[in-house]
């Protein structure tokens, strides 16, 4: 499943991931990968009989739900105050076509 | 359709419109009526200064977990069981992974392959006759968290987007229709009738102003041609923000693909599916600018989040909650209260507050044809003048309905009848009151008799013509009589001019 | 009583410093009786923290005005006679990847060096309302990714036993300041083993509860289906005290569970006869070391000697739970990880553009270790493999669950070595991210059952302490209390000390 990690594979999976890789970092990441994946495919292995459901979470009890009541919400100061960048009113960003 | 067959420049320029056959299906986004947000306790409200409306959860604020509106969760099962769809007994929710600053956790909580409504449909039809009564086949809804609104600079000087996350969490639930609709008419038609159930069963006000209700539309065409069968490629058309602009969206996209092709004669082979934006001033639509990598979503099972499990139970309480839907609603209005379909349309076109007031006024009056007259007059022309809703208007259906009853009785004739309403309007008070107000008594049977007589005695030429079989000479009579008695009935005054002269009993 | 109780009082009075010896059991008992009060025993902790931290770095942050300020007001209410909470004058320390109002929690990531929660985890609130006295925030590998702390973008956490080894991960902190005495109870979190895996390595008792037992709200996630908050104490019997207050459901949490919370204290004394012990078999088989075989093998002859009997049982597919552990933990952390974007929480590295802002903060922001697993977590869910890693690795995981109720027919606890080796030294497995993830091999399958674990002291190896693991059924961690205390009533491997 896994001989196909190169640095264009890095760069791709980085870029979902909004990571910004140098080439360097790209081969380093695509080693790595490359290793950890060999050692992960021992799961092809296994053999799952069919009637096997996957298991997604660790809890498989049900219906955790709440009431359709208004609570109050922060003030907007505590909410903003771990941006980089606000105005006061907004959260800023650089464009996104700069 | 796949038989690759390169078809000539000349040949595509000679189609006709005949041979082409437009392929539409549309995704709808609606916001659910609910008064906090789908996983945290943030007001919905619209409108509001950026950024009051938010809290740890919904800002993916480090260590904050979603806890599932179970409001939400009905209303998307009841918007479901009025569209026809299978309801899922068990759904679970999915993260949609893709970054964006007004999408605060880099990913949307959604629902990938267990949506809560499975496959259904609605019935569109035209009044103008613009197309055939067809059926819209629903694929699934589900539902998922809103984004945020990101404003961007617009001068081209590249300055920094504003991100609001007040929307941020709002419960959607995404419709997504198979692409069964034939013309941007159908899709308008579809959509019209899709708000008309969703405000009718209280679900989503539709306000497409403030966004509750956004539609994208893919859109293709198949084309006959040399024997063929091609497809041009698919298009997805966001921001289409009102029913005019979906139509002439999807008016304007039809024309330009075929455009397009005839061009370029590229086909949907091998082309991916494009985005393209409705510009609702200059009337076209833009191809949107291409990402850098092709989407990929990641989707997997929200491990914050377990599965929900809806009994059959509780599916049939909330199909009580639904009440008749618009379709059925006008045949009953034309089959139990002889309303004609023009009037019943006018009415469910209202929507559920004013077919409501409508029955409940019959109902006092027992007189469905004066209802629906005065209904469809005298309150629509109101609310229309005043751009309000009947929940505004000053006569409840009680009032209405007593004044109504009185002209039934014949205690009143429909003009005075509108001078009380007026009365009553303008004075905030009940018919009887109005009535008294405007000195509008009955008149007794020999004073009757005196104005009859009266009349009689100052018009020997209708007289005479009634005499020689023309009883409706008599109308000419009504007018004096109101002058001299506005309290006089026409109807009783009729009557009695013809008892004393003797015509038809 | 009342003799051992004078006993103790006149210890304390001898002499300040023997608060180090109190259990946090004693420390509450204490202070509820006005023997000690609660800003002696926090400054004492203060000055033991300042005396000794320098040198292990336990704590990213200590609380020291607030953390005093919060003992005098309880010695002033008890002093009113007003009643207190259960753990009333106690200094807990908290991992720093749990949320404290006001208090700067970093995840030890660069990312979040200034990040000030304006909430409360619901562990914290729990504690406070117990009055409970939150004394420090703890060091961690960087978003709870690691085996040994040495992944904290502020710099490793020493093993108070040796302070050339780790103190095991990723709860580093908060085992190293219990076993430093730093603190007498610390909370931690666990998703592969980073409570039991640091506890055996600094010779604490460490609880990893039932997957939805503690809440996790406040808790900054990792993977969100493994992660578990639990305590590091130094006796079992602390281990339940603690699990009484920061235990129970959380309407915070849709994974909370609605299960009874018992009193984890009840059962303690009750005689292990007639318990049934289940020796995995795959746990024994290569590469254990022999000192750990041998505490494993005296640990059984002395549970064995106080009514407990032994039974063979198998996990057969628990040799792929690492395999499954890193595909699935790496996934959900990628997505966990994805809110960190330089828009909302402090860290922000400029570009002229979005995608290049986003790229440049979250390389920059992220250390080597959680970017690996980022990439790892990105690809195994991407398009066209996402059927091969995670849906293939949710099915192994639910083999490794069956394979857990099937042995829970034929026992009521597991027990085994919590890692396969003591502490070992710094970068002895940074080069290879593989070997140290090994680490985790007998802990992962717990996290991925759901199930509940503990590691109590059970020896040593070259002077480096021996962790023994307990699992168990699903919410029911009273009976490994139970038979980690009575364990401990006859061993002393728990009141051992590192040289001061
Ligand atoms: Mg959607
Ligand atoms: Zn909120």
């Amino acid at each position: 499943m896994s001989n196909a990690i190169d640095r264009k594979t890095a760069l791709h999976v980085g870029k979902l991931a909004r990571l910004e890789l140098t080439d360097a970092q790209a081969d380093a990441s695509a080693k790595h990968l490359a290793s950890i994946l060999s050692y992960v495919d021992q799961l092809a292995e296994v053999e799952v009989p069919e009637d096997i459901e996957p298991f997604f979470g660790a809890t498989e009890s049900v219906n955790a739900v709440r009431d359709d009541e208004v609570r109050p919400s922060m003030d907007r100061e505590t909410i903003l105050r771990n941006a980089p960048d606000s105005d006061g009113e907004f959260y800023r960003v650089p464009p996104v076509f700069g | 359709m796949n038989t690759n067959t390169q078809i000539s420049a000349a040949d595509r320029e000679a189609v006709t419109a005949a041979e082409v056959t437009t392929i539409i299906g549309l995704e709808v986004h609606v916001q659910l009526q609910t008064k906090s947000k789908l996983f945290c306790g943030c007001s919905t409200l619209f409108g509001q200064e950026p950024n009051t409306q938010t809290c740890p959860v919904c800002t993916g604020m480090p260590g904050s977990l979603p806890v599932l509106n179970k409001q939400a969760l009905k209303l998307s099962i009841k918007t479901g069981l009025a569209l026809n769809c299978e309801i899922a007994k068990h759904t679970k929710w999915d993260r949609k992974n893709y970054f964006y600053p007004d999408l605060p956790k880099g990913y949307q909580i959604s629902q990938l392959d267990q949506p809560i409504c499975g496959v259904g449909y609605l019935d569109i039809s035209d009044s103008d006759g613009a197309f055939e009564p067809k059926r819209v086949e629903i694929e699934r809804a589900h539902l998922e968290e809103d984004a945020g609104k990101s404003s961007h600079d617009e001068s081209g000087r590249g300055g920094k987007s504003k991100i609001d996350l007040n929307r941020t969490g709002t419960p959607l639930l995404e419709i997504v229709t198979r692409p069964d609709m034939r013309s941007a008419a159908e899709a308008k038609a579809f959509l019209q009738s899709l708000k008309m159930i969703l405000t009718y069963i209280e679900v989503s006000d539709c306000n497409m102003q403030e966004g509750s209700l956004r539609c994208d539309g893919n859109i293709n065409l198949h084309i006959n041609v040399g024997g063929q069968k091609i497809a041009t490629p698919i298009v997805e058309i966001k921001n289409m923000n009102s029913f005019r602009a979906a139509e002439r969206a999807l008016d304007y996209e039809v024309k330009r693909q075929l455009a397009e092709w005839k061009e370029t004669g590229g086909t949907i082979e091998g082309a991916p599916k494009r985005t393209f934006g409705w510009d609702d001033q200059a009337e076209v639509t833009i191809a949107q600018r291409e990402k850098e990598e092709a989407a990929d979503y990641r989707y997997f099972p929200d491990p914050d989040l377990i599965a929900v499990v809806t009994t059959d139970e509780q599916i049939d309480a909330i199909r009580e909650e639904i009440g008749t839907l618009p379709s059925r609603l006008r045949n009953d209005l034309v089959r139990e209260h002889q309303l004609s379909e023009y009037d019943a349309n006018v009415l469910v076109n209202q929507g559920r507050g004013v077919v409501d007031y409508f029955l409940s006024v019959a109902k006092t009056c027992d007189n469905s044809k004066l209802a629906i007259n005065w209904v469809n007059q005298e309150v629509l022309r109101h609310l229309n003048e005043t751009n309000s809703a009947i929940d505004q208007y000053p006569i409840g259906s009680d009032g209405m309905g007593d004044l109504l009853k009185r002209i039934t009785d014949g205690d009143l004739d429909q003009t005075r009848g509108k001078d009380v309403l007026s009365a009553m309007m303008e004075d905030s008070i009940d018919a009887a009151a109005a009535i008294e107000k405007l000195g509008i008594r009955q008149v007794d049977s020999s004073e009757l008799d005196s104005l009859c007589q009266q009349l009689l005695d100052a018009n020997p030429k209708v007289v005479a013509q009634v005499q020689e079989g023309k009883v409706k000479a008599l109308g000419a009579l009504v007018g004096q009589a109101r002058k001299i008695n506005p309290n006089v009935n026409p109807g009783t005054l009729q009557a009695n001019l013809r008892k004393m002269l003797g015509v038809d009993g | 009583m009342a003799s051992s109780i004078e006993c103790l009082l006149s210890l304390v009075n001898q002499n300040k410093m023997e608060i180090s010896k109190l259990s946090a059991s004693q420390i509450v008992s204490h202070i509820a009786a006005g023997e000690l009060t609660a800003t002696d025993c926090t400054q004492h902790f203060l000055n033991e923290i300042e005396r000794k931290d320098p040198t292990l770095n336990s704590y990213l942050h200590v609380a020291k005005e607030s953390a005093i300020e919060t003992a005098q007001q309880i010695d002033a209410r008890r002093s009113a006679g007003e009643s207190l909470g259960a753990l009333a004058g106690l200094p807990v320390a908290v991992k720093d990847g749990i949320c404290t109002k006001g208090i700067r929690t970093t995840a030890a990531s660069k990312m979040l060096e200034n990040f000030v929660p304006p909430f409360d985890a619901t562990i914290v609130q729990k504690l406070t309302d117990a009055d409970a006295i939150v004394i420090g925030k703890t060091n961690l590998d960087e978003f709870a990714m690691g085996s040994s702390t040495e992944n904290s973008a502020f710099g490793a956490t020493k093993n108070p036993w040796n302070t050339d080894c780790v103190p095991g991960g990723s709860s580093g902190g908060s085992a190293a300041c219990v076993g430093a005495d730093l603190a007498p109870v610390s909370i931690g979190s666990d998703t592969g083993g980073s409570i039991r895996q640091p506890a055996a390595f600094c010779g604490v008792t460490g609880l990893k509860p039932t997957y939805g037992r503690v809440s996790r709200f406040g808790l900054i996630a990792f993977a969100s289906s493994l992660d578990q908050i639990g305590p590091f104490t130094r006796t079992a019997q602390d281990a339940a005290l603690t699990m009484n207050v920061i235990g129970g459901h959380c309407e915070r949490d849709s994974t909370s569970a609605r299960e009874d919370l018992p009193d984890f204290s009840s059962k303690l004394d009750q005689s292990l006869s007639g318990v049934r012990i289940g020796i995995c078999k795959e746990h024994f088989e290569s590469g254990l070391p022999d000192d750990i075989r041998k505490s494993m093998d005296e640990s059984i002859s002395v549970l064995k000697s106080l009514g407990a009997t032994t039974v063979e049982i198998s996990l057969p597919h628990s040799k792929y739970g690492i395999a499954a552990y890193y595909v699935i933990a790496s996934s959900e952390a990628s997505g966990n990880l994805a809110r960190y974007d330089g828009v909302r929480y402090t860290m922000r590295f400029e570009a002229d553009n979005l995608n290049k802002m986003y790229g440049l903060t979250r390389t920059e922001g992220f250390g080597d270790e959680v970017r690996r697993r980022i990439m790892l977590g990105t690809y195994a869910l991407s398009s066209g493999y996402y059927d091969a890693y995670y849906v293939k690795a949710s099915k192994v995981r639910r083999l490794i669950k069956n394979d857990y109720t099937k042995a829970f027919e034929s026992c009521d606890v597991i027990l085994g070595p919590t890692a396969p080796s003591t502490a070992f030294k710094f970068g002895e497995h940074t080069t290879d991210p593989l070997t140290m993830y090994l680490a985790d091999i007998f802990t992962v399958t717990a996290n991925l059952a759901g199930l509940p674990g503990i590691s109590i002291p059970c020896g040593f190896s070259d002077g480096m302490p021996i962790g023994l693991q307990l699992q168990g059924k699903s919410f029911d961690e009273a009976t490994l209390l139970q038979i980690a205390h009575q364990f401990q009533q006859q061993t002393d491997w728990h009141s051992r000390r590192p040289q001061a």
